[in-house]
């Protein structure tokens, strides 16, 4: 009989807490993250219009990433704390 | 302080039985691994001066921290010998560090393997391999070093092929990915000199990269020449848009060539950054840039890489034959940089 070790961690757990979603889009500020990839910012800007047009969102700005690897940064994460009451983030290939 | 080993036990009948388990269990890349063992894992720690719950890295964007343990464990299952481990605790610092990214090249479809390059003076005493079949097989050290860190990507990372690493093609590298630079005979200074260290220092420097493409030249006798040939190789390859890191490996016969002309790493890698520049007019009507052609294109020109500094050279492979060869970098330098971190021991 040989006795052997795990090798893998185990995930640390966490609570996260989501922000309230709104019930409906009419009147919202929306802020798009635009990961920096091949026409995610016309993507962006595509979807951006259609939540203008069918969902009667007030605006939408949108944000750039400093690269596609990496997270938000801190700055535009502010910014869209101010600014915005919803936010569309992706990651497009 | 603490020296228990805090990892679930799991029983087995016999060593085939524990490789079986550790199959079943999602531990493997599809090689049988060597059973982790108290006394096994003991002496990898022993060897690195390591305390096991001392932590090595942690990934920030994945919240992740790597232990001496796990990365022990996981060296002992790669098939590494106890010396080898303060090896594989540099690479694990570097692939944590903010500047590698870990979180882009570990889970990107772009496949990037983590070319190791080991320099110093723990190189020759590990036998790291910088000659004959550089890449190939036949040499321990590489082989299970590589495997060492991607069994801690795979099993305290979690960066699990078909989930969160998502290469579309992947590579053979990763699976392992280890070179060292032929200092004894190589007239330049070594990779790791040049990026900060003292010669008797030894380093690991970790590049997130796609697989090397081999450039034959056995016509020129000039550093120039050479080099030509390697430029026109190398200036459309890779994420050409992306601005990537590149290592170039000058192997025995153009080292010696290039060397003879007075040409040193510095030269080379300005050489190469000068004449690897794509005209607008070239990337967009091969459908790399975006937009239409414009009058001026073809006088435009942009550069394979930001920076000549991004150009990692390395004299390494075997003395015969007129080969080299260069490795794009994943992605772009932006997103992910080499990473260097001295061997402690």
């Amino acid at each position: 009989m040989i006795e052997f070790l795990d090798p893998t961690t185990e995930a640390a757990t966490q609570t996260i807490a989501y922000a309230p979603r709104p019930t409906a889009l009419a009147g919202k500020r929306v802020a798009l993250v635009d990961n920096t990839k091949y026409n995610s910012d016309r993507l962006l800007a595509k979807i951006g219009d259609i939540l203008k047009t069918e969902y009667g969102v007030a605006e939408w700005q949108m944000y750039r990433k400093h690269n596609a690897s990496v997270p938000a940064h801190a700055e535009i994460i502010a910014a869209i704390e101010k600014t915005a009451d919803v936010m569309v983030a992706g990651i497009g290939d | 302080m603490t020296l228990a080993l805090v990892s679930k036990r799991y029983q087995a009948t016999d060593e085939l039985d524990a490789i079986e388990q550790c199959f079943a269990k999602g531990w493997s890349e599809g090689l049988p691994v060597v059973p982790p063992t108290e006394p096994r894992v003991r002496a990898m720690l022993e060897a690195a001066a390591l305390e096991p719950q001392r932590q090595v890295g942690f990934i920030r964007d994945r919240a992740v921290s790597v232990t001496a343990e796990k990365v022990a464990i996981n060296a002992v299952m790669a098939g590494c010998r106890p010396e080898y481990m303060p090896v594989v605790v540099a690479a694990v610092e570097a692939i944590c560090d903010a500047r590698f990214s870990y979180h882009g090249p570990s889970t990107s479809t772009g496949g990037a393997g983590m070319l190791l390059i080991v320099s110093g003076p723990i190189a020759r005493e590990l036998d790291v391999n910088c000659g004959d079949n550089l890449f190939g097989p036949g040499w321990r050290s590489n082989l299970t070093i590589g495997r060492a860190v991607r069994l801690v990507m795979r099993n305290v990372c979690g960066s699990i092929p078909g989930l969160l690493d998502r290469g579309t093609l992947g590579h053979p590298g990763k699976v392992s990915y280890v070179i060292a630079e032929n200092e004894t005979e190589s007239p330049w200074a070594p990779l790791h000199v040049e990026r900060g260290f003292r010669p008797e220092q030894s380093v690991v420097t970790v590049m997130a990269a796609e697989s090397p493409h081999q450039v034959y030249n056995q016509l020129s006798s000039t550093a120039e020449g050479v080099l030509t040939t390697l430029a026109d190789a190398m200036r459309i390859s890779g994420n050409v848009m992306g601005q990537p890191h590149y290592c170039v490996v000058v192997a025995g016969e153009h080292m010696r060539t290039i060397a003879a002309d007075g040409w040193d790493k510095k030269r080379i890698r300005h050489y190469l950054w000068e004449h690897t520049r794509n005209s607008h007019a070239h990337l967009k009507r091969t459908h790399r840039m975006s937009g239409a052609l414009e009058a001026g294109d073809e006088a435009k020109q942009r550069a394979l890489l930001a920076s000549p500094d991004d150009i990692l050279v390395v004299a390494a492979g075997g003395r015969a034959g007129s080969f080299s060869c260069f490795i794009p970098g994943w992605s772009s330098a932006k997103s992910s940089q080499a990473v260097s971190k001295e061997v402690r021991r």
